[in-house]
């Protein structure tokens, strides 16, 4: 070693070095460190100027009409004279489409996520995860697009055989599975085989009976159903019931995968299915994680603006009935976008302050459910690794 | 329960699982079919006679001379069109005035459908707008321009209780007993000679500029638009994020204020798109006046911001899926930590940090919201390079909106629309392509 | 055949061979080594309150070859790796009394880590090389240190490479990919790696802990042949490994360093009842 050449002259020189380097390296350390912390604290600083910026433009709206209209009325004539700023019926708009698509996309979203995660062998998993992906990566303007210009005019001219087709499609086989199942429930009581087998049959034709009959009822009903808009509460459920799935999807999916195999084993072990194990087991378990899921894809269909502002008709007026979703309505984005051109920003008149203050609503919303859902995924991380 | 119906409801589950997942395969087609369908109809179409017209006077493509003996050949058939109009003209100015009042009307939307199919009749003023310069340029469209020449459309509205419905009337019927009665008929049986439909390629429909808001020409305005505003976006939110994800992944320590930074990035994740649009406008233009109006950096500066919190997400992964030994060898000859990261590390988690950098970058071309109050305008054209401190574009999205929504001929330019929502989806498809190669190939070499 | 007496011989022979253990290989002399290298006095080392490793007070001679042996979690690898400071990694990670190379202090205030890992080399228990080619391997350590002179590097590279006895089966493709290299080619790669930054020190932490026998076979053959050129300290769980190709032992148990002596000693003629245990395979 000592005959070969070194290629560095350092050989002997100590690793210790002088204290006024040491202080240069110190110092260099800092204040590289505090640039990334800058850099790193840019997001939150972000967020910040968000809420300070949308807060100073909407207090001036309040501070000109107050409170209580903006919650409690429906007349929304901004352009008025005198201008009503009635938000409430807005508002609903924007609950009702949220609802809507809600009650489409989280049982789709969750059992898609439970197949993905417990049924799907890995290989056709692999083809399924590029659709969810896609689905996520179109763009809004896009789904706007499709909704207005095929979904509406189809919903619009056929919308009654539409509903009914999906009654049948979707219903049908549901209900046939209740009938078993109920029918199975009310004799499995009997001990002696052969009566509870004809008995389970009497049943299972009895309630089937009546259930076509109340298929067939609805599904007429609903054919007959004349559609005046196809743009309306129902066409945009459908839509950002779209792009909620992979949010929802996706997050649950990851929920899932966190409960350990020990879990499902113990339950196959005692002989459950696995549809058993996975409602008995998988979803008790997994449950705060997908709670999360609907959360954030709830958020999504609230935040969404293009499709709602192409696709919703934009009125703004609460449906008669309140549960009717072949009416047209009107949200908070989208009167946000479509306003927003109108308003006055130069003078800084209540027309433009109050679509901040519905943006502040919207940011307060997302904001509180966000800190919520991240509460949840915390708990059940340090629930499961405590276990 | 029965162990028969157990199994039914764990097999009913089964199908339960795959119907969902199915469901939403449907669902991405049912979007996207239709629109590739008729999306690529905006490039691949049957051209009439009037395209190539267009081209020739606007763009001044296609074989002038070819062109003049095309023109000549259709215009023999035309003459004869326009020597019934004329015929028809004197035999009203004949007719009792009564009639007269009539007839006139009728004729009129005679004229108006003949303009619409095939271009100004001679003789009229030349119009001021492009779109009436020409006749009918696409093929399906001029035989829904026939239809409304060959038949009036009449609403049914005997029953009160239903909607009203249509019902079509020949016009010949109410032309019966004049000259013009002959006019139908032969527009029906000459139509082909008149437009010569011809299988076109339109690569203009990409590269070009639009005539007239849309009518004639192409999107290359909103292309290169989107472009714009997608790399500015990536620009400043792609090293930033990066950094930031290195400062989480490297530095951070435990504690109050890095939960916090960490809250911060997932609000930030969840603020409503249009947000982040009031923001750009309250913020960006209105108090640091980056510029005095909408504006490219406006926008790209809005959409960083909307996409930072993804970009910081996904670089975080990528990092810690680096193994945790390439730091310890690297450290342990003697590098020092931000050597080590930017030598080893960086490179390691360079093509996940890419991945999640690109689906950032589809999303900053394909959202609107955003973009609406800070940097999109519908009527423009391309913009250079040096514009984009001061001047707004148009872009894909918006104009999809646009066009579809609140343009005063929305139903007559669907196609353009649709090809509009094509190119969109492929740019934003390709992306997200590009990136799932991207991973299979990283989880491939993780394998080994 | 009873219980009893086939119990009894096996016994027996259990105990005899605690002495056939040790057969010392034949070993080329040492020149000028023999110093103390590595120095620690009433040495600590904690992972937040918990104590890893409990006052330690070794001297461990140069250029020789010490094992570390003890069961799992016994300290022996936190010592190691506290020698060129890697435990620097883990934030709740502290020390206390003294650990000295070379006379100066590991732990000082004025030391520089980077430096200190530049003198005292490491390989670690799975071979984990960069994913970059054999050449960039070797060379990153060097271009570290400012080489970027491609002839200078290409001898570099290849004096490490033939130290590591790796030259000749990578010679004609030292711009594949190391992952390429099998489990064996990549530890002594990443040996290589090590020694082209010309350490004084060479900490092994399990480096045949991956590998197939005939793999250990050649670490252990290159141990020997480093021997006399470096110090060399070698975790391991394999006591015939530590046997081997050690001239020193050191046996640690629960945090606490329980026999320090030669090989040939500590493994003919424990001192301690707990060396004597461990080796004999009572507990592991």
């Amino acid at each position: 070693m000592a005959v070969e050449e070194s290629f560095t002259n350092q050989r002997s020189t100590a690793f210790v070095i002088s204290a006024r380097k040491r202080a240069i390296q110190k110092v260099g350390k800092t204040f590289g460190e505090a640039l990334l912390l800058v850099i790193a604290s840019f997001v939150a600083i972000v967020v910040l100027f968000i809420f300070y910026f949308v807060a100073r433009d909407a207090v001036p709206y309040f501070q000109i009409r107050g409170f209580s209209e903006f919650f409690t009325s429906t007349d929304w004539y901004p352009a008025d004279d005198p201008p009503a700023f009635g938000a409430l019926s807005i508002i609903y708009g924007s609950l009702m489409v949220t609802v809507g698509s809600a009650l489409l996309a989280v049982p789709m979203g969750i059992i898609a996520a439970i197949c993905l995660s417990d049924i799907l062998p890995f290989s056709i998993r692999q083809y399924a995860k590029p659709v969810i992906e896609m689905l996520a990566a179109i763009p809004s303007v896009a789904y706007g697009f499709f909704a207005l210009v095929v979904l509406a005019p189809l919903l619009q001219n056929n919308g009654g055989s539409i509903l009914m087709w999906a009654w049948w499609i979707i219903v049908a086989p549901f209900m046939t599975l209740v009938v078993v199942v109920t029918a199975d429930l009310f004799t499995s009581r009997i001990a002696d085989r052969k009566s509870r087998n004809r008995f389970n049959y009497v049943l299972t034709a009895l309630f089937g009976i009546v259930t076509i009959f109340i298929l067939y009822f609805v599904g007429t009903a609903l054919s007959k159903l004349q559609i005046l808009s196809g743009t309306n509460a129902l066409n945009v459920s459908i839509i950002l019931s779209f792009m909620a799935l992979p949010t929802i999807v996706s997050v649950s999916e990851d929920a899932l995968q966190a409960v350990g195999r020990e879990l499902r084993e113990g339950s196959y072990a005692l002989g459950a299915t696995r549809a058993e194990t996975i409602v008995n087991v998988l979803l008790p378990a997994a449950s705060s994680g997908i709670l999360a899921a609907v959360i954030l894809g709830v958020m999504r269909a609230l935040g969404e603006t293009m499709v709602v502002w192409m696709a919703s008709g934009n009125s703004a007026h609460i449906p008669q009935p309140w549960f009717n979703y072949l009416e047209s309505v009107r949200t908070l984005t989208a009167t946000i976008a479509g306003d927003m051109g109108e308003a006055d920003q130069v003078t800084g008149s209540a027309r433009y302050h109050v679509l901040f203050a519905m943006g502040l609503l919207l940011l307060v919303i997302s904001f509180i459910s966000n800190l919520i859902s991240e509460r949840i995924v915390v708990r059940q991380r340090k629930i499961l690794s405590g276990n | 329960m029965n162990l028969r119906t157990r199994k039914l409801l764990d097999r009913s589950f089964t199908a339960l699982g795959f119907g969902s997942l199915v469901v939403m395969a449907l669902a991405l087609l049912v979007v996207i079919v239709p629109i590739a369908v008729k999306g690529i109809g905006a490039v691949f179409f049957t051209g009439t006679i009037e395209h190539r017209k267009m081209l020739s006077a606007e763009f001044h493509t296609g074989d002038p001379r070819e062109l003049t003996s095309e023109a000549a050949a259709s215009e023999r058939y035309r003459a004869n069109i326009y020597s019934m109009l004329s015929g028809f003209e004197g035999e009203l100015d004949r007719m009792d005035p009564e009639k007269k009042a009539e007839y006139k009307n009728k004729y009129g939307q005679v004229k108006s459908s003949l303009q619409a199919l095939l271009g100004p009749l001679p003789g009229e003023p030349a119009p001021m707008l492009t779109r009436f310069k020409y006749g009918q340029t696409r093929w399906d469209k001029a035989q829904e321009k026939l239809h409304d020449l060959l038949y009036e459309t009449k609403w049914d509205t005997s029953n009160p209780n239903a909607m009203s419905t249509e019902y079509f009337v020949r016009r010949a019927e109410s032309f019966k007993g004049t000259s013009l009665e002959k006019l139908f008929p032969y527009v029906e049986q000459n139509i082909e000679k008149m437009m010569l439909p011809k299988f076109t390629f339109y690569s203009g429909f990409i590269t070009e500029s639009s005539v007239d808001s849309h009518f004639f020409g192409g999107i290359w305005p909103e292309i290169q638009g989107t472009f714009f505003l997608a790399f500015g976006a990536m620009l400043f939110a792609f090293p930033l994020g990066v950094i930031a994800a290195i400062y989480f992944t490297e530095y951070a320590k435990p504690g109050f204020f890095n939960s916090m930074l960490r809250s911060a990035n997932s609000t930030l994740a969840g603020v409503p798109s249009i947000v982040f649009g009031m923001f750009g406008l309250a913020f960006f233009i209105n108090t640091l006046k980056v510029s005095d109006s909408k504006s490219v950096i406006a926008g790209s500066l809005t959409l960083a911001i909307m996409i930072l919190p993804t970009i910081i997400r996904s670089a975080e992964e990528a990092i810690l899926a680096v193994p945790k030994t390439y730091k310890e060898a690297s450290l342990s000859l003697g590098s020092t930590k931000w050597n080590t990261i930017i030598t080893v590390i960086l490179p390691a988690a360079l093509p996940g940090i890419l991945t999640g950098g690109v689906i950032s970058l589809g999303r900053a071309a394909g959202e609107t919201a955003p973009i609406i109050f800070t940097a999109a305008v519908s009527v423009g054209s391309a913009i250079g390079l040096a514009d984009v401190f001061n001047s707004p574009t148009p872009a894909l999205s918006w104009n999809i909106y646009n066009l579809a929504s609140e343009h005063e001929a929305a139903g007559e330019l669907r196609h353009v629309q649709y090809g509009m929502v094509l190119a969109l989806i492929t740019v934003v498809l390709l992306l997200n392509l590009s990136a799932i190669i991207l991973r299979a190939r990283i989880s491939k070499k993780l394998k080994g | 055949m009873t219980t009893d007496t086939l119990e009894t011989p096996e016994l027996m022979s259990a105990q005899k061979s605690t002495k056939d253990i040790y057969l010392p290989p034949a070993r080329k002399k040492v020149t000028d080594g023999g110093k103390p290298h590595v120095v620690a006095r009433e040495f600590s080392i904690y992972y937040g309150e918990f104590e890893a490793v409990k006052r330690v007070n070794a001297e461990i001679p140069s250029k020789y070859v010490t094992a570390l042996i003890g069961p799992s979690g016994c300290g022996k690898s936190t010592f190691l790796r506290s020698i060129n400071r890697m435990n620097d990694l883990i934030p709740t990670c502290h020390t206390t009394g003294a650990l000295h190379f070379d006379n100066e202090d590991v732990y000082g205030k004025y030391t520089d880590e980077v430096l200190l890992r530049k003198k005292v080399g490491m390989v670690f228990q799975k071979p984990n090389p960069f994913p970059k080619s054999i050449f960039d391997n070797i060379a990153y350590g060097p271009r570290l240190h400012g080489i970027n002179d491609r002839k200078k590097l290409m001898e570099i590279v290849e004096r490490s490479l033939r130290k590591a006895a790796l030259w000749d089966e990578v010679c004609d493709r030292l711009d594949k990919n190391a992952l390429g290299l099998s489990g064996g080619q990549q530890q002594r790669l990443c040996v290589a790696r090590t020694l082209a930054v010309e350490p004084e020190v060479l900490l092994l932490d399990e480096p045949t802990s991956a590998l197939d026998p005939k793999a250990t076979a050649k670490i252990e053959d290159l141990i020997q042949e480093l021997r006399g050129s470096y110090t060399i300290m070698i975790v391991t769980h394999n006591m015939q490994q530590a046997s081997r190709v050690s001239d020193y032992t050191m046996f640690f148990y629960e945090g606490v360093l329980v026999e320090h002596a030669s090989t040939a000693q500590l493994f003919t003629n424990p001192k301690d009842s707990m060396t004597e245990d461990y080796i004999t395979g009572r507990f592991s």
